[in-house]
C-alpha cells in the first residue's frame, strides 16, 4: 500500500529523488528549488537517507560536485533554477558531453532582466540543446513519479545522459496537492542500483577522461550522443509503461493525447497550465466543439513523430508557450512542434500563442480564446500571428 | 624527512607522466609535476585544468592518456569541487585514495577561485597544487591576479618609451589560503626538492581537510630567460624572499629557510624580459613590499 499525502512540488520532488538513494547531493539555494535542498537535508540529518551532501558555494560548483562524485561512480541528485542554472551552465554542457547519468531538479523560473522570480520554463528551455534530457511535469504526483522514471531513464546503459526534471516554480514548487507516495522496496525494484562501466575514476583501472580530441573522434562522440537520445525517446515510453504496471500510474511517456482521436483542433501545452487547459477543452467538447489536447513532456529528445502523428487529423492547432525564442518572435515548442510538422509532410492551419511568463496565470479564458482562435483559423493557410495571451486583460 | 630520505623516496617512486609530454625546453612545472605525482604514487586520481600542463598532454591526446594514474581535464573554474565529488564518492566507499588537482595560478587565483575557496572551507580532502608562472601562459602570457606589479605581459604591453606593465600588486595566495584555516598550507620550489617531497609527504597525511600547496615557477617562454637559467632563477626566487619557504599547519607558521639576510630583489628581476623596462624607483617599490612581507612572516612565524 502507498502512502497519501498533500505535499508541494518541491516535497515532491525530493522524496522521489531520495527513494532512488543517491549517493552524493550538492546544491545552492535559489528560489524557487531552494526547499528541495532543506528537505533533503532534513532527510539526511534524521536518518531517513543515506547520502552525503555537500553544501557548495554556487551552482558551478553544485553541478561541479556532482559530475565528479558520478565520474567516480555515485549515484547522484542537484536541483537548481534560473540564474542557478545559468551559472552552472559549463558543468552543465559537459555533464551531458561526458555521459554522466546526473539527475536534476528544476522549479522553472523565468531569467531575468527585468528582475523576475517566478514561474516558467526560459531557464530549462534555453538551454535544450546542451545535451540533456528534459522532462516537463504538471502536477506534483508527475514530480514524484517522474523522479523515479528520471533515474532508470538516465541510467539506461542505451542512454547514459543527465536529466532534468521540470516543473514550473511556485504553481508546482509551492503549491501543495494530493501525492501518492510508492513503498520503498517496489522503488529499489524499479531503479536498479548504479554501476557505471563506460566511464570512471579509479586508480585500479587507470582511465584518461578528456585527453585533447581531434575532430574526428568528437563526431564520433556527438553521433553516439545524439543515438542516446533517440534511444531514450523510445525508452521514456517503455519506462512509463513498466510504471503504470507496478505502479498504477502511466503518464503517455514522450507525450500525453487528451481526447485527440477523433479531434478536430487540438491545443499543445507543457508543464502547469495542461490542468486548465484540460478543462476548458472539456467545456469545449461540452459545447460540441470537437477539441482535443496534446501535453509535451520530454522536450530532448523532441517527440516530433509522436506529436505529429497526433496532430495529423486535425484542421488545426495551436501551441500555447510559457517561453520566447527570440528571433523567431513564437514561443520555442511552438518551433519545434511546426519543424515536427514539416518533417512529416503535415501542412495543418496554426497559431502560436505566448502566455504566463513570469508566472502570470494562465487562465481559463485564455484557453477559451486561443481554442476559437483555432477554430476560426480551420481552412486559413496564411501564417497566424503570435497571439500574447495576457495582455488585453492587463491593460498592456 | 632528511634529504637522503627525500631522495631515496623519489629512487624508489616511479614517475607517473608520460616521457612524451611537450613541455617547454627548461620548463620547471614539468619537473615540479613529475615530482608531485611521483610522490603521490599510484593511489591517487588527479585533474590538470586547461593551461600549460594540460596544453602539453599530460592529460593526453585523443585516445592515448598522458600519465599512468586516472587523469582528467577539469573546467578552469572547477577544478576544486569537481576534484571535491571525486573524493566524497571515495570517502563513502571507504577507500583511502589521493585526489589531488595541478592546476596553474589563472585556474587557481582568478578563474577557480571560489570553488578552491569554497572547497577549502568546506573542509573537502583534496590537495590543491597550484603552479604560479604569474600568467596565463598556455594562451601566449595574459596578466592574472598573480602577476607581479610592473609586469609585461601580452595583455599589459609596455610602450617603447616604457610605459605600461601591470599596475596592481601580484594576489598573496600562499597567505590568502593559509586565512582559510585550513589542516596544511605549504609554498615549494622546484629548486628546493627535498624540501618539495617532505611536505608532499605531509600533504598525504592530512585526512581532516583541504592541503594547499603552492609552486613559484618563473617561466622559460613568457618572463623571457634562457632555458638552462631555470632551476639558477627558481632557487633565485626563494634566496632573495619573493617566494620565500613556508608552512601552516594548522594555523602554525614555519620557515622551511631562514628570510635573514636575503640577495637584492634585483638580482632576481633584473634577470627576465620581463621586468627590462622597470627603473630602480619600480624595483626598490618591490623590494619594500617583498621586505614587508617578509618582515610579518618572520612575525606570524615567531608566534
Amino acid at each position: 500500500m502507498s502512502k497519501v499525502q498533500v505535499m508541494n512540488g518541491n516535497m515532491a520532488a525530493a522524496i522521489g529523488a531520495a527513494m532512488c538513494r543517491p549517493d552524493i547531493i550538492a546544491a545552492y539555494p535559489i528560489t524557487p528549488q531552494t526547499p528541495i535542498v532543506e528537505y533533503l537535508a532534513d532527510f539526511v540529518i534524521d536518518g531517513k537517507l543515506d547520502a552525503s551532501v555537500s553544501e557548495v558555494e554556487s551552482e558551478l560548483s553544485a553541478m561541479s560536485v556532482v559530475t565528479g562524485a558520478s565520474l567516480a561512480g555515485s549515484r547522484v541528485f542537484t536541483a537548481s533554477a534560473s540564474q542557478g542554472l545559468s551559472l552552472m551552465y559549463e558543468p552543465y554542457f559537459r555533464a551531458s558531453t561526458l555521459r554522466l547519468p546526473v539527475v536534476m531538479a528544476v522549479a522553472n523560473r523565468e531569467m531575468i532582466s527585468p528582475q523576475t522570480l517566478w514561474g516558467g520554463p526560459q531557464d530549462t528551455l534555453s538551454v535544450r540543446d546542451a545535451g540533456w534530457l528534459q522532462i516537463y511535469c504538471e502536477d506534483n504526483q508527475e514530480i514524484l513519479d517522474t523522479m523515479i522514471m528520471a533515474f532508470r531513464l538516465a541510467e539506461d546503459k542505451n542512454v547514459l545522459l543527465p536529466i532534468n526534471v521540470c516543473f514550473d516554480g511556485f504553481y508546482l514548487s509551492h503549491m501543495a496537492e494530493r501525492v501518492e507516495i510508492p513503498e520503498q522496496e517496489d522503488v529499489d525494484a524499479f531503479v536498479p542500483k548504479y554501476v557505471p562501466e563506460h566511464i570512471k575514476l579509479d586508480p585500479k583501472k587507470p582511465m584518461a577522461v578528456d585527453p585533447l580530441t581531434n575532430g574526428y573522434l568528437l563526431a564520433e562522440y556527438r553521433l553516439k550522443h545524439m543515438m542516446a537520445q533517440q534511444n531514450a525517446l523510445k525508452l521514456i515510453d517503455e519506462i512509463d509503461e513498466e510504471y503504470e504496471k507496478k505502479f498504477g500510474r502511466s503518464y503517455g511517456g514522450a507525450i500525453e493525447e487528451y481526447k485527440c482521436e477523433d479531434a478536430d483542433y487540438i491545443i499543445v501545452t507543457m508543464g502547469s497550465m495542461t490542468g486548465v487547459a484540460k478543462d476548458r477543452v472539456d467545456a469545449a467538447r461540452a459545447a460540441g466543439k470537437k477539441v482535443g489536447l496534446v501535453k509535451v513532456r520530454i522536450v530532448r529528445p523532441f517527440p516530433g513523430d509522436k506529436i505529429a502523428n497526433a496532430l495529423k487529423n486535425c484542421k488545426a492547432f495551436g501551441v500555447v508557450d510559457r517561453n520566447v525564442s527570440f528571433g523567431w518572435n513564437t514561443g520555442i515548442i511552438y518551433e519545434e512542434v511546426c519543424a515536427a510538422m514539416f518533417r512529416n509532410n503535415l501542412l495543418i492551419p496554426n497559431v502560436p500563442f505566448i502566455a504566463g511568463l513570469g508566472g502570470e496565470d494562465v487562465t481559463g479564458e485564455h484557453f477559451d480564446y486561443a481554442i476559437d482562435t483555432v477554430i476560426a483559423q480551420e481552412g486559413n493557410a496564411d501564417k497566424h500571428y503570435t497571439v500574447w495571451l495576457n495582455r488585453e486583460d492587463k491593460g498592456i | 624527512m632528511n634529504q637522503r630520505e627525500t631522495i631515496e623516496l623519489l629512487a624508489r617512486s616511479e614517475d607517473q607522466i608520460s616521457p612524451g609530454i611537450s613541455a617547454c625546453v627548461g620548463c620547471n612545472v614539468e619537473l615540479t609535476l613529475r615530482t608531485c605525482m611521483q610522490v603521490m604514487g599510484p593511489n591517487t586520481i588527479f585533474a590538470i585544468p586547461p593551461g600549460c600542463m594540460g596544453g602539453v598532454g599530460v592529460v593526453g591526446w585523443d585516445k592515448q592518456s598522458g600519465a599512468k594514474i586516472p587523469v582528467f581535464f577539469p573546467l578552469l573554474d572547477n577544478p576544486a569541487s569537481m576534484l571535491a565529488g571525486i573524493k566524497m564518492h571515495y570517502d563513502r566507499i571507504g577507500e583511502d585514495v589521493n585526489v589531488v588537482a595541478f592546476a596553474g595560478d589563472g585556474a587557481s587565483v582568478d578563474c577557480g577561485f571560489q570553488a578552491l575557496s569554497g572547497a577549502a572551507e568546506r573542509g573537502d580532502k583534496i590537495i590543491y597544487i597550484c603552479y604560479d608562472n604569474e600568467g596565463y601562459m598556455n594562451t601566449g602570457y595574459q596578466r592574472s591576479g598573480s602577476t607581479t606589479k610592473g609586469a609585461w605581459t601580452s595583455t599589459t604591453p609596455v610602450s617603447k618609451d616604457g610605459r605600461g606593465g601591470k599596475k596592481q600588486n601580484k594576489k598573496d595566495m600562499p597567505m590568502i589560503m593559509a586565512m582559510h584555516d585550513l589542516p596544511y598550507m605549504a609554498t615549494m620550489s622546484p629548486a628546493f626538492i627535498p624540501d618539495m617531497v617532505t611536505k608532499l609527504e605531509k600533504a598525504k597525511a592530512v585526512k581532516s581537510g583541504l592541503v594547499y600547496l603552492h609552486v613559484y615557477n618563473p617561466c622559460v617562454t613568457g618572463w623571457g630567460f634562457k632555458s638552462d637559467e631555470s632551476i639558477e632563477l627558481c632557487r633565485l626566487s626563494v634566496e632573495t624572499n619573493y617566494a620565500p619557504l613556508f608552512e601552516v599547519e594548522n594555523g602554525k607558521f614555519t620557515l622551511n629557510r631562514s628570510l635573514d639576510n636575503p640577495k637584492p630583489l634585483a638580482d632576481f628581476i633584473k634577470r627576465f624580459k620581463k621586468f627590462r623596462h622597470l627603473g630602480d624607483e619600480e624595483i626598490a617599490a618591490l623590494q619594500e613590499l617583498c621586505d614587508s612581507k617578509a618582515e610579518r612572516l618572520k612575525n606570524l612565524a615567531s608566534l
